[in-house]
């Protein structure tokens, strides 16, 4: 699984490498079969702004799916492999597997994160990128940085589904569920407080008020607060 | 009765099903107590209230000493369980797994990992995929996680499913020893009736829910079924005579006369002495004792395979 997420999350860098390339010469990717004559090409110019504005976008919305695939997965298991069991009934409190395992999602998710920021970088470099102010670099990070800490938040009701409904494809279908119903409330305006529009909304530089963040600080502690309730009280039957 | 189990009046529902029902026991340390019951009786439930995985719906049990509530975990360090299937991380190594587990447990000496896979002769096997065991392997590993961090209570459900014939007598030694030679206390759900005759100290028998009769192993042998079982040069002719001794007879499907009064049970020689001066000599003779597995088939209302 941390192979299978890495690989997945690192397609993002090299797709934007691939629309860097595109751009530079959209002629020769034409003439060499890169992309089809009908392509239509309005993502910008290949330098670094437009490669990390890809970068934040993918992150933004992308990020939402794959941190919430890894807590279904990191609390899923549990259920899909029987081992629940075997950590109900232990001198280590279930508060403090619970807990742990959050923790893992985060470090996990971050570190996804600076992997594909370091490809990004990589990727970049290789490419010849014309050069840019130190600010464009700083401004993607604390953006990326904001981005994944408000999806991280987000990934605890995912593992409250995985513990309430005990496997990993439950909690799954309520994440494409709050996916749709963020598109949804997006396009109807709202997005700004639906916790799983908010981070997309963030990268795409929308002026976000106190209570978007707010939203989506209360939905992971509520969601945190569930999962060690649901550990604690809820009879385990699996 | 120093007591490491014991309920009172436990009582689990599920909805409109009742799981478990009024069910009070006492386990004794040291003691090997067998909790026998067909699927569904009510045995996984049980183990799951002992364990504190499932809270119960009125009564309420105490392991060690310590009342089964939220919260409460003190007594768990000196608890170790098996329930329902053995199972484990597939992708992570026997070694890895037991690693996994005590570090769950802290506390327990590194040495103890590899002692236990020493103990259940898992050392072929240490360094490969859970995933990839037979199920009598895995079976193990369950048991090596139940017992690696010497507890004082071992709460096993059906701790000799899945292994072959020499890895049940392997695990009725190894539980006979803890208890023997450790002082540990053995609660554990069997369908191996054989195997719990010749383990188990007491027995608990569970139907419906219901506890219906906890007996040590002198009760249980006052409580079988015995029957004299007898064949003669002429059977006809000696059933005959045994009717007019007094003694009510019943002839087996395969023909044998079975006598099931007392005085022919505990006397079968002076039955043989009146058949060979009536010169109907008997050609086989023989009290037979009812089983665990028929006891416990007739207390629950399950003979010949029909069910009540």
């Amino acid at each position: 699984m941390p192979l299978f997420t890495a690989l997945g999350f690192a397609m993002v860098p090299l797709g934007g490498g691939f629309f860097m390339i595109v751009l530079k010469d959209p002629d020769m990717a034409r003439r060499v079969g890169l992309i089809s004559t009908k392509a239509q090409l309005t993502m910008g110019a290949a330098d670094w702004p437009t490669y990390l504005r890809f970068l934040t976008m993918a992150i933004g919305a992308g990020g939402i799916i794959l941190f919430g695939l890894v807590a279904a997965w990191v609390f899923g298991r549990e259920y899909s492999d029987r081992t629940a069991k075997d950590l109900l009934a232990l001198p280590t409190s279930r508060s403090a597997i619970v807990l742990s395992k959050c923790v893992v999602i985060a470090v996990w998710s971050a570190a996804l994160t600076v992997v594909i920021c370091l490809i990004t970088l990589c990727v970049g470099a290789a490419l010849g990128l014309p050069p840019a102010a130190p600010q464009v670099f700083w401004q993607s990070g604390i953006t990326i940085m904001v981005a994944v800490c408000l999806t991280i938040s987000l990934t605890t009701p995912i593992a409250f589904a995985a513990s309430a409904w005990r496997g990993y494809l439950p909690p799954i279908a309520v994440m494409i569920l709050a996916m749709v119903v963020a598109q949804l409330t997006t396009a109807a305006g709202w997005g700004e407080y639906f916790p799983w529009a908010i981070p997309a909304l963030f990268v795409q530089g929308e002026k976000l008020g106190a209570i978007s963040y707010a939203i989506v600080v209360l939905t992971g502690i509520i969601g945190l607060a569930g999962t060690i309730l649901w550990w604690e009280l809820a009879d385990q039957t699996r | 009765m120093n007591t490491d189990i014991e309920t009172d009046n436990l009582v689990k529902r599920y909805g409109n099903v009742t799981a478990v029902d009024g069910v009070s026991l006492r386990v004794a340390k040291g003691e090997i107590y067998a909790f026998l019951g067909l699927n569904g009786a009510g045995k996984t439930t049980t183990i799951r209230l002992l364990l504190g995985m499932a809270k119960p719906t009125s009564g309420e049990a105490r392991v060690l000493g310590a009342r089964i509530r939220i919260g409460e975990r003190k007594q768990w360090d000196s608890v170790g369980y098996l329930v329902e299937t053995a199972d484990a991380y597939p992708e992570l190594t026997v070694r890895e797994n037991l690693e996994t587990m005590r570090r769950l447990r802290p506390g327990t000496a590194p040495q103890a990992v590899d002692r236990i896979i020493e103990r259940l002769d898992l050392g072929a096997f240490a360094d490969r995929c859970a995933g990839t065991l037979s199920h009598g392997n895995a079976q193990r590993l369950g048991l090596a996680k139940a017992l690696f961090h010497n507890p004082a209570l071992v709460i096993l459900d059906e701790p000799a499913s899945g292994l072959d014939p020499a890895g049940i007598v392997e695990i009725r030694n190894l539980l006979t020893e803890l208890a023997r030679d450790q002082g540990v206390t053995v609660f554990m759900s069997s369908h191996i009736l054989g195997e719990v005759s010749r383990l188990a100290h007491r027995i608990g028998i569970i139907h419906h829910g219901r506890l219906l009769q906890e007996l040590d192993m002198e009760e249980l042998d006052r409580n079988r079924r015995r029957r004299l079982l007898l064949r003669t040069t002429n059977d006809t002719a000696a059933r005959a005579l045994l009717v007019g001794m007094g003694f009510s007879t019943d002839i087996t499907s395969d023909g044998t006369i079975a006598v099931k009064d007392c005085m022919a049970i505990e006397r079968p020689d002076d039955i043989a002495t009146r058949l060979v001066n009536a010169g109907h000599a008997p050609t086989m003779l023989y009290v037979e004792e009812e089983n665990l597995e028929h006891y416990f088939l007739r207390l629950v209302g399950v003979e010949e395979g029909n069910a009540n």
